[in-house]
C-alpha cells in the first residue's frame, strides 16, 4: 500500500501563504508542494486552518500574502486555471436545493465549459462512480447528509481535475461508502489525479494519503511522506503537536 | 460561454421555484384587470375622442397606459413598471443573497468565474425572465391590433422605456443581492432605492425644490418621454448608465467576497 513514488511534476505549490480571518491569523507562511499522483492528508485541530487553506487552494478565498502555483502557473494571476485543473469538494457540500442531482452535474459541467456529448459522458460516469444514477431526478434539497455529499464528490470529480481538493470527503458517509471512497481515491492518485485530504480521521490519512500535513493554529508543523503502517506513530505526531498546541495555550 | 452557463443555471433556478411562477401569474392577472379597465373607459370616451381634431387612441389610452400610471395619475390598479417596482425585487433577492447563505457562492468562485461574469450571467437571466414577462404583457393590446388603428411607433417607444425601466430595477434588485447576506434583506434594500430613484423628484418638488438635476436623476423623467412615444438619446443614455452604475457596485461588492473573512 502507498507504494513510493518517483519524483513527478508539481500540481501546486503554496509558498509563504498567509490569510488573517476575523482578524487572526489563519494561516500563517504555509509553504507546501504537491506532485500528481500525490494523495496529501491534512489534518489539524478545528481551527487549524485547515478550511481556510483549502479555500485558497480552490481559488474561492485570496491569500492576503504568498504564491500559488497550479501547474507551473500563477493562480492568483490567473484564477481561470481552476476551471480545468481544480475540482472542490467543500465542508458539507453546499448544494442548490432546487435542483436535482442530474441538473447539478450538468451545471457543474458546463460551468466548467464541458457541454454536448461530452458533458453527456462525464455526467453518466460520475453518476455510475458515486452510485447517485437512482437518485439522478431527485432534488437536491431531499437527498440525505451521506447523498449530499456523494453528489459533492461527483461534481468535483466531473471535469477530471488535475488537483481534487476534498475537505471531510468521508463526513456522513456509511462505512462501505467511507471503503469506496478511499479505492476511488487510490484510482485516482493511480491515474495522476493530486489529491489534498483534510480530515479528522487518522485512520483515512494513514489508509488513502502518501503524504501528510499538520497544521496548528495556521501554521504547518509536520510535512513528510507516509510509509505504510504508520498508524500508531501519526497518532503520536499529532497529538503531540495539538497537545503541545493546548498546554502553551493554557 | 461560462458566461452563458451561469445564466443557463439561474433561469433553471428561476423557473423551478414557485415564487417566479406565482409572481409572473399574479402579475399578468393584474395587467389583464388594467387592460379590461382601460378597454371600457375607452369604449365608454370613444364617440367623445372620435370628434376631437388629433384626440387620443387605442394606444395613448389603452395600450401604452398598461405599461404605467404616472401618465394616467387614475385611480386604476398598477401598471406594469408599478408592479415591477414591488415585483422585481422579490424575483432579484435570491440571484446572490442565497448563493451566499447556502454556501453555493465560493463554489462559483472555485470554477474560475471572475465576479463580473457571475453578476453578469445572473442579470443576465433575470433580464430573460422579465422579458418574456413584458413580451406576455405586450400580446394583450397587440391581440386587438386588427381592429383598432393601433401607433405602432409610439408603442414600440413605450416598450422600449419599458424594457429599459425593467433592466434598471433588476440592476439594482442583483447589486443589492450582491451586498446582502440574506435575500429579505436584498428584497427590501432593492424595493427602497428602486422607489426612491423612482419618485426621488416628487418629493423634491413637494418641498417647493424643482432642481433640474433631481428631475434628471428621477427614473420617472426618463419614462415619460418614452412613454409618450418620444425616444432620445439622453434617456437611453441615463438608463445605461443607472444599469452599468448598479451592475459594477454589484460586481465590486461580489469581489470583495474572495478578500473579506
Amino acid at each position: 500500500m502507498n507504494a513510493p513514488k518517483p519524483a513527478l511534476s508539481p500540481v501546486l505549490q503554496l509558498e509563504g501563504v498567509t490569510r488573517r480571518r476575523a482578524g487572526r491569523p489563519a494561516v500563517s507562511d504555509l509553504t507546501l508542494r504537491l506532485e500528481a499522483g500525490q494523495v496529501l492528508g491534512l489534518l489539524g485541530v478545528n481551527g487549524a486552518g485547515k478550511s481556510t487553506t483549502l479555500a485558497m487552494v480552490a481559488g474561492a478565498l485570496r491569500p492576503d500574502h504568498g504564491a500559488i502555483r497550479l501547474q507551473g502557473q500563477d493562480f492568483l494571476e490567473h484564477p481561470e486555471l481552476a476551471r480545468h485543473a481544480i475540482g472542490w469538494l467543500p465542508e458539507a457540500a453546499p448544494l442548490w436545493p432546487e435542483l436535482t442531482v442530474r441538473e447539478h452535474l450538468e451545471a457543474h459541467g458546463r460551468l466548467r465549459g464541458i457541454t454536448g456529448a461530452r458533458l453527456n459522458e462525464a455526467r453518466d460516469m460520475a453518476l455510475e462512480r458515486l452510485e447517485l444514477k437512482d437518485l439522478s431526478r431527485r432534488l437536491a434539497g431531499v437527498l440525505s447528509q451521506g447523498q449530499r455529499q456523494r453528489l459533492g464528490l461527483a461534481c468535483a470529480l466531473l471535469h477530471r481535475p488535475a488537483l481534487l481538493v476534498l475537505d471531510e470527503p468521508a463526513n456522513a458517509l456509511d462505512p462501505v461508502q467511507v471503503v469506496a471512497l478511499r479505492t476511488l481515491l487510490r484510482e485516482l492518485a493511480g491515474a495522476g489525479t493530486a489529491v489534498i485530504l483534510s480530515t479528522h480521521q487518522l485512520t483515512e490519512v494513514t489508509t488513502v494519503c502518501d503524504r501528510v500535513a499538520i497544521l496548528h493554529e495556521g501554521t504547518l508543523c509536520h510535512d513528510a511522506p507516509l510509509p505504510a503502517d504508520q498508524h500508531a506513530a501519526l497518532e503520536k505526531t499529532f497529538f503531540d503537536i495539538a497537545m503541545a498546541g493546548r498546554a502553551q495555550a493554557a | 460561454m461560462t458566461l452563458l452557463a451561469v445564466t443557463r443555471l439561474e433561469l433553471r433556478r428561476l423557473f423551478v421555484r414557485p415564487l417566479g411562477w406565482i409572481i409572473a401569474a399574479l402579475a399578468l392577472a393584474e395587467l389583464g384587470w388594467r387592460f379590461a379597465l382601460l378597454l371600457q373607459l375607452f369604449l365608454l370616451n370613444q364617440v367623445r375622442l372620435a370628434a376631437l381634431p388629433d384626440g387620443p387612441g387605442y394606444t395613448d389610452l389603452v395600450a401604452v397606459r398598461l405599461y404605467s400610471s404616472f401618465i394616467t395619475g387614475s385611480p386604476l390598479p398598477f401598471g406594469m413598471i408599478e408592479l415591477a417596482l414591488l415585483l422585481v425585487p422579490l424575483l432579484t433577492m435570491s440571484t446572490l443573497a442565497s448563493e451566499r447563505s447556502a454556501g453555493t457562492l465560493p463554489l462559483l468562485f472555485s470554477t474560475g468565474l471572475s465576479s463580473s461574469r457571475i453578476l453578469l450571467g445572473k442579470y443576465l437571466a433575470v433580464l430573460v425572465w422579465l422579458t418574456l414577462w413584458l413580451l406576455l404583457a405586450l400580446t394583450v393590446p397587440v391581440s386587438l391590433a386588427h381592429g383598432v388603428a393601433l401607433d405602432w411607433g409610439k408603442l414600440a417607444a413605450a416598450t422600449l422605456g419599458t424594457f429599459l425601466a425593467l433592466a434598471v430595477l433588476a440592476a439594482i434588485g442583483v447589486a443589492c443581492s450582491a451586498f446582502a447576506s440574506h435575500p429579505a434583506v436584498a428584497a427590501v434594500a432593492a424595493l427602497m432605492i428602486s422607489l426612491a430613484l423612482n419618485c426621488v423628484n416628487l418629493g423634491a418638488q413637494l418641498a417647493g425644490i424643482n432642481s433640474g438635476f433631481i428631475n434628471w436623476l428621477a427614473m420617472s423623467t426618463h419614462q415619460e418621454t418614452l412613454l409618450r412615444g418620444l425616444v432620445s438619446s439622453a434617456d437611453v443614455v441615463w438608463f445605461l448608465l443607472a444599469i452599468v452604475v448598479a451592475l459594477a457596485l454589484g460586481t465590486r461588492r461580489l469581489a470583495a467576497d474572495k478578500e473579506r473573512d
